[in-house]
């Protein structure tokens, strides 16, 4: 096997990535389904989804609100733009509007009282629920009621597709996976393809639908359509530990645009063929690729009992810090000064805070913690499906500058991510600003640290 | 029957039905709708209980939001404990709350019945400002303003009557009462809620956090 130190890359750089990833997203705007329904019938499947998924939970938080104004200076959107319409407790307006003549114990009289919901409402809520919310929760930590928007707002999602409201990129991609199983046309042809190209080239292994394994690894996507590395990272950090893993063709797929979409169904749908696989094959750990969402999608799938599931189910960044804990990654030192971002998917909404922080050190990494970090962190601006919506772009760059101020602040010359969505974001947002970061990915990072032991390296490479 | 007696008599033991009735309607009426399960292992399996504390730790904003929510917090601590005190430490309160329910305890003094009182206005006065000056921040509907204002009189005409300002003393204790009354009723279909939700709400995505290993 041949050292990657004596290997020319083929795939392209991140910044290339992001840039072909952009005429792919122009294309899905021509891509996304017209409306098929009547005003009538969109607005009464809203409300419909509404009342059926509002339990006391959200009946609750949406009854606590004071108008005490907390929530906009937590929320980037709003802090970005200063315009009153992205504040948090303004992106609930309709729903209470709902809840309160359809649910609420005093609806008798709300329905007297409020005029009745029209498509022309739904229509504005688009921009509140997807272009100006990443769900990132943020909000939830300066509530003095502690309400929880971003699960408030991935209700109002649901609603919209029923109402068949989706934001046209987020739309296409939805038909797309709901009707042909593929995210980009990342199908399980290409999944081999990939895998072929990095074997023939770099040498380095993928094990592909192996009867058994301990640990089946998810990929996403943009690591199978664009950034090979991505892959070509994982497999050599799974080969360096040298477990017995494997990539199945039935389910690698860690996006969910059921989940980004709001789409409920669809989110269930995705799932269960990465479910069914992992007990197939007899795995104890699945791994989630650096797809921020996917986390949330599959981990804290609130559908999927996972007490009963005979495996574990872990990020990427989660996996390698566990492994980093028990010693098992050996990493040469990391040079400079460096910060982490973590995706609010994966942090504040996932819980994954200490393992990124774990594999960092690992690398003897000079980490200087963002002014706002873990549970305070400031979302990037680009998370759930924002970075893949045109008209949000104006949202998206002023909201990262408060991202890039952070990061000036720690001094760090490299800011890491673990989260594809992140990473895209803070790709554009590098080159637009024309900043003097580095962006990097924890798992690419990781592969780029790894010391191989002569023996080791081709052991785990055929465990 | 002449104002005073009308006040104390019928409104506003009309209005403190009413306040009883509304509230549990409202409570009941949200509590007891089903729970969403979620399904998904918790990070630690007695982690959830940890959610609990956001009930309390939440009474207090965190280091993060310090310079953004100062103001606000200030000004509404003064305002929740000094009516409070208020409501529960005056001698009339205490009277009227005794021939309710046959409890008592002793009262303050009437000077710092007035102090604390003023303290409970003018805080309520500093927030309304906040709110009035600063729009876009708190997008207020008109809820929020009959809300201050229902808050606001009892506080003012307590105030008149207390120190025997304004109208004849038995007029102003007249329109105190009628104004607490008038919040009584307001109180079970507005904001003014919150004094119960804010357990519920805060216990819940206490847990919901903590399900995830996350404290908020």
């Amino acid at each position: 096997m041949s050292t990657p130190a004596t290997i020319t890359p083929i795939f392209p750089t991140f910044e290339q990535v992001c840039q072909g990833f952009g005429s792919q997203i122009g294309m899905l705007r021509e891509m996304a389904p017209k409306p098929t329904h009547s005003a009538e019938v969109r607005v009464a499947r809203a409300i419909d989804t509404l009342i059926a998924e509002t339990n006391a939970d959200e009946a609750v938080w949406l009854e606590s609100c004071i108008h005490c104004g907390q929530c906009t200076t937590a929320c980037h959107f709003f802090q970005a733009t200063g315009e009153t319409k992205y504040a948090p407790m303004r992106k609930m307006e309709l729903y209470r509007r709902i809840y309160q003549r359809e649910i609420g114990p005093f609806r008798w009289w709300y329905q007297l009282i409020t005029s009745p919901i029209k498509l022309q409402d739904l229509e504005d809520l688009q921009e509140l629920v997807y272009d100006s919310c990443s769900e990132c929760g943020r909000c939830t930590m300066v509530c003095p009621m502690g309400i929880d928007t971003a699960s408030l707002v991935h209700h109002l999602r649901s609603a919209l597709v029923a109402a068949e409201l989706v934001p046209p990129e987020l739309s296409a991609l939805r038909e797309e996976q709901r009707h042909r199983g593929t995210v980009f046309g990342a199908s399980s042809d290409t999944l081999l393809q990939m895998v072929k190209t990095i074997s023939e080239h770099y040498g380095v292994e993928i094990p592909v639908d192996k009867a058994s394994a301990e640990v089946m690894v998810l990929s996403s996507a943009v690591d199978l359509v664009a950034n090979g590395n991505g892959l070509l990272a994982t497999a050599k950090v799974m080969n360096h530990l040298g477990v017995d893993w494997t990539v199945c063709t039935d389910g690698f797929e860690s996006a969910n645009f059921g989940l980004l979409s709001g789409d409920m169904t669809l989110w269930r749908r995705q799932v269960e063929p990465i479910v069914a696989a992992a007990q197939r094959i007899g795995a104890k750990t699945l791994v989630i690729a650096e797809c921020g969402h996917a986390y949330p999608a599959l981990r804290w799938n609130p559908m999927l009992k996972s007490e009963d599931l005979p495996f574990d189910m872990v990020f990427m960044s989660e996996y390698m810090g566990r492994m980093a804990k028990e010693g098992r990654l050996r990493l040469s030192p990391l040079k400079g000064k460096i910060t982490f971002h973590d995706p609010c998917k994966t942090g504040r909404r996932g819980g994954a805070f200490d393992e990124p922080r774990a594999v960092l050190k690992a690398m003897d990494a000079d980490l200087v913690e963002l002014p706002a970090n873990r549970e305070y962190n400031w979302c990037c601006g680009g998370g759930a499906g924002i970075f893949l919506l045109e008209r949000a772009t104006r949202l998206r760059d002023e909201s990262f500058k408060i991202k890039l101020n952070q990061v000036n602040a720690t001094g760090a010359s490299m800011v890491v991510v673990s989260c594809a969505s992140c990473r895209l974001n803070f790709e554009v947002g590098r080159v637009k600003n024309h900043w003097d970061k580095e962006v990097a990915s924890l798992v690419e990072l990781v592969a780029d640290h790894l010391i191989e032991p002569p023996a080791a390296a081709t052991a785990g490479a055929h465990a | 029957m002449n104002l005073l007696e009308f006040a104390r008599g019928p409104v506003i033991h009309w209005a403190l039905i009413i306040l009883v009735a509304g509230t549990i309607w409202r409570l009941l009426g949200v509590l007891i709708l089903t729970r969403g399960a979620d399904l998904s292992r918790p990070r630690d399996a007695f982690g959830n209980f940890k959610g609990y504390r956001t009930v309390f730790s939440r009474a207090w904003p965190s280091g993060e939001f310090t310079v953004a929510t100062r103001y606000q917090t200030i000004m509404a601590y003064f305002f929740h404990f000094a009516t409070l005190i208020v409501v529960i430490g005056i001698t009339p309160h205490i009277e009227f709350i005794t021939s309710l329910t046959g409890y008592s305890w002793p009262a303050l003094p009437n000077a710092v019945g007035v102090a604390v009182g003023t303290i409970a206005l003018v805080s309520l006065i500093a927030l309304i400002g906040r709110r009035l000056s600063m729009p876009k921040i708190y997008c207020s509907n008109i809820g929020d303003y009959v809300t201050w204002v229902l808050v606001a009189t009892p506080l003012i005409t307590g105030l008149l009557a207390f120190a025997h300002l304004g109208a004849r003393y038995e007029t102003m204790l007249a329109i105190h009462i009628l104004s607490v009354a008038a919040l009584f009723v307001w109180f079970p279909f507005s904001k003014l809620m919150h004094s119960f939700w804010f357990i519920f709400s805060r216990a819940q995505s206490g847990l919901s956090y903590a399900h995830k290993g996350v404290r908020i």
